[in-house]
């Protein structure tokens, strides 16, 4: 068992260094040399684009990855719920609003911390929509939830019609979630966020176990409720937000990756936050690297890829025996 | 100590308990009895600080549950309700250690050989029976460190066998500890109690 708590998470970063050595090796321009030998090295074209713009976005990828699958597993686990997931639940739908709004009103452009923070408050504002408007904890939560991101998507397109804000048309791609815009400055803005949230997602982690028995269990342990749930609702709006400001929104990674991996390790949160943030890395680079190259010349919305490998994955998952979570009811 | 005054208790708008008061003293074993909706959960958790009283004051050991944080409030009482719903696939070993460190009790081993988890430790709870399940949810209430041991129906899903350990591990806890347990089959269990208070 001590094997496994350290090797399985050893071998996914051996994986996400293969991957991401690979995925600036290897896009729609060709290089004439390894990789490994432009190391430190400026000037040429080869140089220019994997260090441009290869390495920007496989980072992008492997930090916005982490934040949506560790985002998905804290929401899962805070909403007691297995089919609770940002995209899902309205909150990326409120990440994107938030986004929209920022670059519409001319407050805060794409990529800048502003749009980040409109983005993080977007989806703060969902969570305690979903939370005021849910008539119970389970399935009417997850309907009102698919109702509400059906409302702020239709509001962010509607802002995206009337709006005469420069280039915010280009921003429709950008909706069905690519990497495509993402360059230094993006990554360098939406890390510290990311990072702030993953931190508070391993810190509410333990707690979150004994959550998952219920909220009297929860408060019978001596958690203050209402503020372990506000701190795990900030969590999500940090590792979602600025993702989504970046890239748009993802579907289904930040569902399906947590429930691969309680299969793999187990629901201990903090395991599950690791290996998580890990295979979620893992995920969005091949999911790029496809996204880039599978319709060359052609680029495709890696958003439209993950749902249509993600989907079919989920209803397997339903209906298989082994998912790792039993019904309330 | 927990003392209760005049406490009035609704449910659902229902009146379930009305003007009702109690001392409950510490380092003994009180059963609490009565027939079914007689408000014996209610009671529980009115004390436990999750169903609040319409009327009426609840103190134990001088806090009162409703201004208590609650963090001190779980030093006060730990309690194991009648159910607990488990639905992720936790090892039995991982949920009794889901008390945190700071609440923790020193020597839990016994405990757990009592209610049989030693065997069980790396189980998957969701995969045990409903009684094994209960003794886990046991096993958690009572690796807490506290003044108070709220048990609502511990003997419920159990054979002969634990309902015995049980008892003894009540007898054990009773010389330091307070115990309120709810049942409502109290005939063999009264050699084991000090008092008892009878709902209707």
């Amino acid at each position: 068992m001590m094997g496994r708590k350290f090797g399985i998470p050893f071998l996914l970063l051996l994986v996400t260094i293969g991957l991401f050595i690979l995925s600036l090796q290897f896009g729609i321009i060709h290089l004439h040399s390894s990789v490994l030998s432009l190391i430190g090295k400026g000037g040429s074209v080869d140089a220019a684009t994997v260090w441009d713009v290869r390495f920007p976005r496989a980072l992008g990828a492997v930090v916005i990855g982490a934040a949506m699958a560790i985002a998905g597993a804290l929401a899962q686990g805070i909403f007691r719920n297995p089919l609770a997931e940002p995209t899902l639940i309205g909150l990326s739908s409120g990440a994107t609003l938030g986004t929209i709004v920022g670059i519409a009103t001319g407050f805060a452009g794409y990529g800048s911390a502003g749009n980040c923070i409109t983005a993080t408050l977007g989806v703060a504002i969902a969570a305690l929509i979903s939370r005021i408007l849910a008539p119970n904890k389970n399935f009417g939560f997850l309907l009102t939830g698919i109702a509400l991101a059906s409302i702020l998507t239709s509001v962010s397109g509607l802002i995206i019609s009337v709006s005469h804000q420069a280039g915010i048309q280009s921003l429709s791609f950008w909706n069905f979630g690519s990497l495509s815009l993402i360059n230094f400055s993006t990554v360098r803005v939406i890390t510290p966020f990311i990072f702030a949230g993953v931190l508070l997602a391993f810190f509410l982690s333990k707690r979150l176990n004994a959550w998952s028995l219920g909220e009297s269990s929860a408060y019978f342990l001596g958690i203050n409720l209402s503020r372990f749930r506000l701190m795990a609702i900030l969590a999500i709006a940090l590792l979602i937000g600025p993702s989504v400001s970046a890239v748009g929104s993802i579907a289904f990674l930040g569902l399906l990756v947590p429930h691969v991996v309680r299969l793999i390790i187990g629901p201990d949160h903090r395991n599950l936050f690791l290996l998580s943030g890990l295979l979620g890395s893992i995920v969005l680079l091949v999911a790029d690297f496809l996204a880039r190259t599978a319709f060359q010349p052609h680029e495709i919305p890696l958003g439209l890829l993950t749902s249509l490998i993600g989907a079919p994955v989920l209803i397997i998952l339903l209906r298989s025996r082994r998912a790792q979570w039993v019904s309330e009811q | 100590m927990i003392s209760i005054s005049s406490l009035t208790v609704s449910r659902d708008g229902k009146k379930v308990l009305s003007e009702f008061s109690q001392e409950i003293p510490g380092k003994s074993a009180t059963l609490l009895s009565g027939p079914n909706g007689a408000g014996k959960t209610s009671l529980i958790s009115a004390i436990a600080g999750t169903l609040k009283p319409t009327h009426g004051e609840i103190a134990i050991s001088g806090k009162n549950p409703y201004q208590s944080t609650p963090l001190d409030l779980a030093r006060c009482r730990s309690v194991a309700p009648q159910r607990r719903i488990f639905t992720l696939a936790y090892t039995v070993g991982e949920v009794v250690n889901f008390v945190p460190k700071s609440l923790r009790i020193g020597d839990p081993e016994r405990i757990y050989s009592a209610l049989g988890l030693d065997e069980l430790w790396s189980k998957k709870v969701t995969e045990l029976s409903i009684g094994q399940q209960q003794r886990v949810s046991l096993g958690l209430a009572l690796n807490q460190n506290s003044d108070f041991y709220l048990l609502d129906e511990p003997f419920d899903a159990q054979d002969s066998h634990f309902q015995h350990e049980i008892l003894e591990l009540i007898s054990d806890l009773k010389k330091t500890k307070g115990v309120l347990v709810v049942s409502h089959n109290t005939d063999a269990l009264h050699p084991y109690f000090d008092q008892e208070i009878v709902l209707t």
